[in-house]
């Protein structure tokens, strides 16, 4: 098709099929106004540059129909085992047979789009509208497009949660596609922490296409830490857009161990001083899976500190990318930025493209980057061997204490400690004999 | 005296990328009995010590070795250590992230189900762990610490040690084991050393120099050049070589 010629994006059925569903002219409004933006976006191709080293014609190519409401249950063996209180969405919309909504804390409100009034509706509406700049970011848009449920996490100012809020989203219909949409609003002086676990509920292919907007305010501290354990034959594209403001703490972190093919992009916004913004990960691969995470951070204010670290084992012929950017604007003076990514290959066939990108308009900053790709080292894993340590034992060994290192950037201590087993689980199954 | 002896060696030849090292090692070594190999920079000392402890990249091409009666050379290196052969090693690599307890008791726990016998008892062997620190200086913290990460060089060496007592091997390989370290940490490893000595234990000491033998005497001098050994005697002829340097060996060049 010669240039200039409109084409239309693929599941641009989907959002036709979103619009015609719903269930009040308000979402079918606001439906059908994302569809038309995300056809003017148009689907990524390889000359767009977020998006160079993720190929998305596997899912282009993929026949999904947009999701039901379904009966499902939570795979208990596959998300982290943190005592909490648990929401859980089944397709993208709020299960509340399966959630703990009427013993949310203190402090703790939950709103959602499917039995929304008036008011909140016009408050979603804003909300929705309010951070994601959908500008080169047409999965959002398309999100945005089949979205039939939000969810929004209110935690009020000054309100302090024990235990953490486990948000869990199932994937529970085959070849279905859905749109999660979550909102997670840390108030002023509030300390919490949510963990979202991404996994399926018996499906194995299907589309998962989320959009997490959190904002934290004025001396909050939020720590926001994901799962992705899709299963093997699921796509799962994931936003988070994070805007913290003045002297608040955000801790992010994701485990990307499933999924075909997974996405997790991050941008992240700082508008006042005194912010430390940690966005750090960890992503573990096998067989053909190809893991993405992409992360911007926008240094929009003077005098804050980010801190990325992201860690990725990778085995079999599966593939990495990272791509991380830092935007320090001209008035961000005295920022202190620090990116690591660290990539280990198990196999010669696997691969890692990594892309570090600093943009500093300021001249009194602190940055520093770095990559590495590496293999264990042979010398370890002699040292390991001579010691009479099998072989197999050393491997997981070395790449445990090389994987952890990632997880210990997690502040909250029982989720580190679920993660961590949960990527130990990932090493015995994947790092055994030949395996890798 | 061949059924006594506990390791073998015989017409030992080995290659390093392509390249041989070791030209014809003949060597026996009894239980109980403490042999130093001496030998010139490029002697093939390491080389030997690799090949023992099975080293990837250490092909042996002709000879054998036998080690208790068993051909040590099909065997892999974790399964060499659980045979009781134990490497010091002359640079012990530092690995980040492994505590240096964990690394104990997996080790040991290794030997434990080589055997066939249940793995031990956590409490008991952080213990008996402790005590065996505790007489070669080491506290509490060096082993929490990720194995060797930020020890000086004394401390890797005294690290190595406490290992080899915890793991009791009954053939000791110390290469270059005086190599970085001052004079009062030479004293502390040799002490070490000497308290593990005992008939059931043999050991292999390679060294450059004369005066870590000053510290753990030997039965035995070997002198290692060119791949072969070149001679061998008592402890005094430690004390000719640190008197004549290797000179007398350069010329015989094959």
């Amino acid at each position: 098709m010669p240039d200039g010629l409109a084409k239309t994006p693929p599941f641009a059925d989907l959002a036709t099929a979103a619009r015609k569903r719903a269930g009040h002219a308000w979402l079918a409004d606001f439906n059908a106004r994302a569809g038309a933006r995300y056809a003017e976006a148009g689907w990524p191709h390889a000359r767009t540059e977020s998006w160079k080293y993720t190929n998305l014609n596997a899912l282009a190519a993929g026949t999904f129909a947009l999701a039901a409401a379904e009966k499902a249950s939570v795979p208990e063996d596959r998300v982290p085992n943190i005592e909490g209180l648990r929401i859980v969405l089944v397709n993208g919309m709020l299960a509340p047979d399966l959630s703990d909504l009427d013993r949310l804390p203190d402090g703790v409100s939950l709103t959602r789009l499917s039995n929304a009034g008036m008011n909140e509706r016009e408050m979603l509406e804003r909300l929705l509208a309010e951070h994601t700049s959908t500008d080169g970011l047409p999965l959002a848009a398309l999100n945005a497009a089949t979205l039939s449920d939000v969810v929004v996490l209110d935690i009020a100012a000054g309100a302090a949660l024990e235990a953490p809020l486990h948000i869990i989203s199932l994937g529970a219909t085959e070849k279905a596609a859905f749109a999660p949409r979550l909102l997670i609003r840390a108030g002023a002086d509030s300390y919490a922490d949510v963990v979202e676990s991404h996994v399926s509920a018996g499906a194995e292919v299907y589309f998962s296409n989320l959009v997490t907007q959190v904002s934290v305010a004025r001396g909050a501290q939020l720590g926001h830490y994901r799962l992705q354990n899709e299963a093997g034959g699921a796509f799962h594209i994931a936003l988070t857009s994070a805007e913290v403001a003045e002297g608040a703490v955000y801790d992010n972190f994701v485990l990307s161990l499933g999924a075909r093919l997974a996405r997790n992009e991050i941008r992240g916004e700082i508008t006042g001083a005194r912010v430390e913004y940690r966005i750090n990960g960890a992503y573990m691969a096998s067989g053909s899976q190809h893991l993405d995470n992409t992360t911007f951070i926008d240094h929009a204010a003077a005098g804050s500190r980010s801190r990325e670290v992201y860690k990725g084992v990778l085995a079999g012929s599966s593939r990495g990318v990272f791509q991380g950017k830092i935007l320090v604007r001209p008035d961000a003076q005295q920022t202190d930025g620090y990116q690591m990514n660290r990539a280990m290959l198990m196999s010669d066939r696997a691969e890692i493209d990594s892309k570090p990108e600093l943009e500093i308009y300021a001249d009194d900053v602190r940055c520093s980057h770095g990559a590495t790709v590496g293999e264990l080292e042979a010398d370890h894993l002699f040292y390991l061997q001579a010691r009479g340590i099998d072989r197999d034992t050393a491997r997981r060994l070395l790449v445990s204490a090389y994987i952890d290192e990632a997880i210990d950037e997690i502040q909250a201590e029982p989720v580190r400690e679920a993660m961590k087993r949960l990527a130990s689980g990932w090493l015995a199954r994947n790092l055994s004999g030949d395996a890798a | 005296m061949l059924d006594m002896s506990l390791l073998k060696i015989e017409n030992l030849h080995a290659e390093v990328g392509g390249k041989e090292i070791l030209k014809g090692i003949d060597l026996e070594i009894g239980a109980g009995e403490i042999h130093a190999i001496m030998g010139p920079n490029g002697s093939g000392k390491s080389t030997l010590s690799y090949v023992l402890a099975g080293r990837d990249g250490y092909e042996v091409t002709e000879g054998s070795v036998t080690f208790q009666g068993r051909n040590l050379l099909e065997l892999e290196a974790d399964e060499r250590a659980n045979e009781g052969i134990f490497l010091a090693f002359q640079y012990p690599v530092e690995i980040p992230g492994v505590a240096g307890m964990t690394f104990l008791r997996e080790s040991y726990n290794a030997k434990l189900r080589y055997r066939g016998e249940p793995e031990a008892d956590a409490m008991r062997f952080l213990k008996m762990v402790r005590a065996k620190a505790k007489t070669l200086n080491m506290n509490d913290d060096m082993l929490k610490r990720p194995v060797n990460v930020g020890f000086s060089g004394g401390e890797k060496k005294r690290n190595e040690i406490l290992q080899m007592a915890v793991l009791e091997p009954s053939l000791a390989i110390l290469d270059e084991t005086d190599s970085g370290l001052d004079i009062d940490a030479l004293k502390l490893v040799s002490e070490g050393v000497n308290a593990l000595r005992s008939e059931g234990r043999s050991m292999l000491i390679i060294t450059h120099y004369q005066r870590l033998l000053n510290h753990i005497q030997p039965d035995y001098v070997h002198v290692l050049a060119h791949g072969r050994i070149q001679r061998s005697g008592g402890k005094e002829l430690a004390l000719e070589l640190e008197a004549n340097g290797y000179a007398d060996f350069a010329e015989e060049a094959a």
